[in-house]
């Protein structure tokens, strides 16, 4: 096993693949440096604005007797009246750099417009404010902040709050990426089908090397995401690694920029290994690199095809592949809402890799093997 | 070299790659066909309960409504926009009664004109476009409506004027080439330019795994180049039979529309909207496009010959495809020369319809443009691919 | 030691091998010898488990056979092929190729450099094989397989683009495997350069194995004489069929007419001499019954 991990990385080490991609790892990380600069700083300040704009828009498709002052008017209309106020409340707190007072008015925002979800004909403005799910990851958060003293920061160029913006970015391409790289996994070994049939290992043996040097390049890629972000600590510093993101792992919590890190680095390992496995087994059926990886993309946005399938299966590992929409509950708002847990996307990847290295034991040998 | 052609194509046409990437394509269109397109729900649609509401609301306000010295400004401006606005929107209710279509389109093009101008210079922060504009999120709802309104008014315009048949279909934007048209201004040209990628990724490079075959032909590395070119751009045009399953579809479900139909066309120096027929519309679009196949062709027959492996065509292929989302934030083509990338043009329907122009405030991002810049890149492309194929010392297997 | 027994192959209905039995021999080379597609390398790649035979079984040294996957790893510790030149790694050197064997089978690491010196491959073997020429290509492959250093060595056509002096250097390279006790099996069709080192040649006709001793007494031409007539016709063969029906005769593609007959028959000579004379074709030549020719007469 080891002897052959060796001789995959001699073969690896010079492989133009391998390279490509680093180049294209950094590429991605520059780019959306680049990008992030030029987000205005004020942001913040411009989605608030925004969100007074919504809900103003949200007010007009009321008919004046809603706006009745004698209690016969219409709630939500007061209800949307209110969370203006606060809107504009919060977006003059930022201008005027009061963090707490964003903070508080926030605490209040939040708690109107969970209210506003149970009012009659609210699926009249729903498209015009934040989903339940997110007003509920906004309160945590909002109620977070305040319980812990800290105040809201707009900087997202220093080290740490640019990393949480690199990976939630990742989390959507993650495996689409994996999936490109990995897609002529064994493809490419059996054009040198005549040298490596013989070899005095097992295929399944084989394949596990092939499949840990990949994985080996696949972590020289998210040390390469560290290094690359490095530089940007000499011109914005570190920021705060400890500053609050909300999630939803099955309950809502709030984690610290460094925790979300950690669970997306888990993710990231979990599912390049997943993937590598799924482009192993579909190279040996499909015999074909481009047929793999359409089936592999297939997979993966079936889930968005037929939302439905998501609450029909929901052990199905493809509906974890996205896991910042998971972390963002987004599973909860759809048409049929499920709760897909964070722990259970592990499990269900977890053992799918399981399954599939049973699969390659059992099934793959090397004597069958053509070339392609 | 018309055999090699003939050698290139059939193998071209038995890549199982090739196979697959048709066959999904198809597979695309006859989703969007059936379950996307009649979920189709326009934000400027032909809604009679909501002209009405609107009407009548405001009827009764202006029957009700006393202006004296105590009058608060806001009630005295709406008592004095209404009754123009309130003319239109019963215009538009009795063309809609006796079912002329003509007459609606004619008075909802007033009722854009006349809503934009009110809101657009008037209203700030009184009055509204549609609310659907305003979803959660996003920065630009006024921008988005101004230029929905703009092109809403410049459309009906075109219906009233013209001579097409007009139905509640046409106005929804729901016919089939309506619907094309609507897809060219989103996916669809994405969509087509991934499937040239995936075309053009292993055309040069397959011949790796049989050199001794190729080599020897008696056809010179620059020609093979070529004809390989040729396949992969024939290839890439060949993706409308199977989109046109899904067209078929939707031209049987709501009919076909007209090749006559008014499209609107924004420009950045004139700040408004003129009409081109839909026939027009679609002929630049796929010369765009068709000039689009020759940039990324030429480019991944450059990459294949230097770098030599498949991934990296991927890769290229995608940048150029892919770049744009890096750099663009609304308005920037007024300050950078963004221009001249080849990536701005990706969105191909938006920029013959001129909504590019708008987003970057730039007057530059034209169908001209975009054609020379393509054809400089492919030129470039080429050329580099000429000299090097033609190198003493090049060899391409 | 290696023994195959009863091994029959069919492809739809047509046997590629039929109930192969034979036991090759530490310290022995077998040369195989036919035409295309007469199941040479069906037979090597039964005794790799590539193939899985219809009948039959590949034992081992000590009875080790294909039945499980462990054993097959085990086998591959033994045997080995040689691998396709054109399934190298374009992008690694030659010596890297080298070391990869050399590790997959843990051999001794010094046999690299001395295959290396042995068959004349310094100049180039740092180079990335991409740039190697057919016959580099194929010296490296067949030093791979050396490398590997395998008790038992399948080569097919281990002698392909090469020029004579490499043909000999691999020649003697063969020899020395088979003095330290490995077992080779070779097909080639370099007849009388497998003469030269092989210890037993066989034949594959309709799926059996025939040692040419066999063949040369079953046809009853052991030890006959030949005579090689250049520029022979149709029609001088039809005559000297008439003139001599007892003779075989055969008009090989070259143009060049065979005839053979027994040793023991000398005065046969003169007659054919003189009809040859007559008949205008005064250059032939006389010389023992070699491998090939025996070759074109069994295969003809």
């Amino acid at each position: 096993m080891w002897k052959l991990l060796k001789n995959d990385l001699i073969i690896e080490r010079s492989n133009k693949k391998n390279i490509i991609a680093i180049l294209v790892v950094a590429l991605f990380v520059f780019g959306l440096f680049s990008y992030e600069k030029l987000e205005n700083s004020q942001k913040l300040i411009d989605e608030k604005g925004s969100e007074s704009q919504s809900l103003s828009a949200a007010l007009t498709k009321f008919q004046p007797p809603d706006a009745m002052d004698d209690g016969t008017g219409n709630e939500l209309y007061y209800n949307l009246l209110q969370q203006k106020q606060y809107v504009v409340n919060q977006s003059m707190a930022l201008k005027i750099d009061r963090p707490q007072l964003y903070l508080d008015t926030g605490l209040k925002l939040v708690e109107v417009r969970a209210s506003a979800f149970e009012l009659e004909d609210y699926e009249k403005v729903a498209t015009n404010l934040p989903t339940k799910t997110e007003n509920h990851l906004d309160a945590i958060l909002y109620q977070f902040m305040d319980k812990a003293g800290i105040v809201v920061s707009q900087d997202s160029l220093s080290f740490f709050p640019f990393l949480l913006s690199v990976f939630m970015m990742l989390g959507s391409f993650w495996f689409i990426f994996i999936s490109i790289f990995s897609s002529g996994i064994l493809i490419e070994e059996f054009r040198h089908i005549s040298l490596i049939k013989g070899y005095p290992v097992s295929f399944d043996k084989y394949v596990l090397a092939k499949s840990t040097s990949a994985m080996l390049i696949v972590l020289i890629f998210i040390a390469e995401i560290f290094a690359c972000s490095l530089p940007f600590i000499y011109f914005y510093g570190v920021g705060d690694a400890n500053y609050p993101v909300a999630i939803f792992d099955g309950s809502y919590k709030v984690i610290t920029i460094l925790e979300y890190i950690g669970i997306a680095l888990i993710y990231m390992i979990f599912i390049a290994i997943f993937t590598i496995l799924l482009s192993v087994i579909l190279n040996v059926l499909l015999k074909n690199m481009y047929l793999t990886l359409f089936v592999q993309l297939l997979l993966f946005i079936a889930p968005s095809l037929f939302p439905a399938l998501v609450s029909l299966v929901p052990f199905n590992p493809f509906n974890y592949m996205n896991f910042t929409n998971l972390l963002n509950g987004q599973s909860l708002d759809l048409a049929k809402p499920v709760g897909l847990e964070l722990v259970h996307g592990l499990i269900y990847i977890g053992i799918s890799i399981i399954l599939m290295l049973a699969a390659v034991k059992l099934f793959f040998t090397t004597g069958k093997l053509k070339k392609v | 070299m018309r055999a090699y052609f003939k050698f290139e194509f059939i193998q071209f046409m038995f890549n199982k790659k090739n196979i697959a990437v048709y066959v999904i394509l198809l597979f695309f269109a006859c989703f969007y066909a059936l379950k996307i397109a009649p979920a189709y729900d326009p934000i400027e649609k032909v809604d009679r309960e909501e002209i009405e509401a609107r009407f009548l609301t405001r009827e009764d306000f202006l029957n009700n409504v006393v202006l004296d010295e105590n009058t608060y400004p806001l009630t005295r401006f709406a008592a004095a926009i209404y009754p123009e606005w309130n003319e239109y929107d019963k215009q538009r209710l009795d063309a809609l009664a006796a079912g002329d279509m003509k007459k609606y389109a004619e008075a909802t093009f007033n009722w854009y004109v006349y809503s934009d101008n009110m809101i657009f210079r008037n209203g700030k922060d009184i009055l509204y476009y549609n609310s659907r504009y305003y979803t959660a999120g996003n920065l630009y709802a006024t921008e988005d409506g101004h230029y929905a309104y703009m092109y809403s008014a410049s459309r009906f315009d075109g219906y009233a004027k013209g001579d097409s048949n007009l139905s509640i279909n046409v106005f929804e934007e729901r016919t089939a080439l309506q619907t094309l048209q609507r897809l060219l201004h989103s996916y669809l040209p994405l969509i087509l330019l991934i499937s040239c990628i995936l075309f053009a990724a292993d055309i040069v490079l397959k011949d790796k795994k049989n050199p001794s075959l190729i080599k020897g032909f008696p056809i010179s590395v620059w020609r093979s180049l070529l004809v390989k070119g040729g396949v992969a751009l024939t290839g890439s045009i060949l993706t409308v039979i199977p989109l046109a399953v899904g067209f078929v579809i939707i031209a049987i479900r709501n009919g076909i529309g007209d090749l006559n139909l008014p499209v609107p066309v924004f420009s950045y120096k004139t700040k408004a909207f003129t009409t081109i027929s839909m026939g027009e519309y679609l002929f630049q679009n796929a010369l765009l496009i068709l000039f689009w196949f020759f940039m990324l062709i030429s480019l991944l027959l450059l990459v294949s010959i230097i770098v030599k492996n498949e991934f990296a065509n991927l890769v290229a292929g995608c940048v150029v495809v892919f770049a744009e989302y890096y750099y663009y934030v609304r308005g920037l083509g007024y300050v950078k020369d963004i221009h001249w990338y080849p990536s701005s043009y990706v969105q191909v329907g938006q920029i013959i319809a001129g909504y590019r122009e708008y987003l970057n405030n730039s007057v530059a991002l034209t169908l001209k443009n975009g054609l020379l810049v393509m054809a400089v890149c492919t030129v470039i492309c080429l050329l580099l691919t000429f000299i090097i194929s033609n190198h003493r010392r090049y060899k391409l297997l | 030691m290696l023994e195959l027994k009863n091994i029959g192959v069919n492809f739809s209905g047509r046997d590629i091998l039929k109930e192969i039995s034979i036991t090759f021999q530490p310290g022995e080379i077998i040369g195989l010898v036919a035409p295309n597609g007469t199941g040479k390398s069906t037979l090597m790649n039964v005794i790799m488990n590539y193939l899985r035979p219809n009948s039959g079984k590949v034992v081992f040294n000590n009875g080790l056979e294909y039945s499980s996957k462990k054993n097959e790893v085990k086998i591959h510790q033994l045997v080995s092929m040689m691998p396709d030149q054109s399934d190298l790694y374009n992008h690694l050197s030659g010596r890297q190729h080298l070391k990869i064997y050399s590790s997959m089978w843990n051999s001794n690491p010094e046999l690299i450099d001395s295959t290396i010196k042995a068959l004349g491959m310094e100049s180039y073997v740092n180079k990335k094989t991409g740039t190697y020429s057919l016959g580099m290509r194929q010296r490296l492959c067949f030093a791979m397989q050396i490398v590997s250093d395998t008790q038992i060595m399948l080569m097919d056509e281990v002698m392909n683009g090469l020029d004579p002096t490499q043909v000999e250097i691999i020649s003697q390279m063969l020899v020395k495997k088979k003095a330290e006790g490995k077992t080779i099996i070779i097909a080639s069709h370099l007849l009388e350069n497998l003469e030269k080192y092989a210890d037993r040649i066989f034949f594959v006709k309709n799926g059996s194995l025939d040692l040419i001793e066999d063949i040369y007494s079953d046809l009853g031409v052991n030890g006959n004489m030949v005579i090689r007539v250049k520029e022979g016709t149709e029609q001088l063969k039809e005559k000297l069929a008439k003139a001599f029906p007892e003779l075989s005769i055969q008009l090989l593609a070259s143009g060049v007419t065979l005839i053979d007959f027994p040793k023991n028959e000398a005065d046969r000579l003169e007659s054919i001499s003189a009809f040859l004379s007559d008949n205008d074709k005064p250059e032939f030549s006389v010389g023992k019954m070699t491998l090939g020719d025996l070759y074109s007469k069994y295969y003809h």
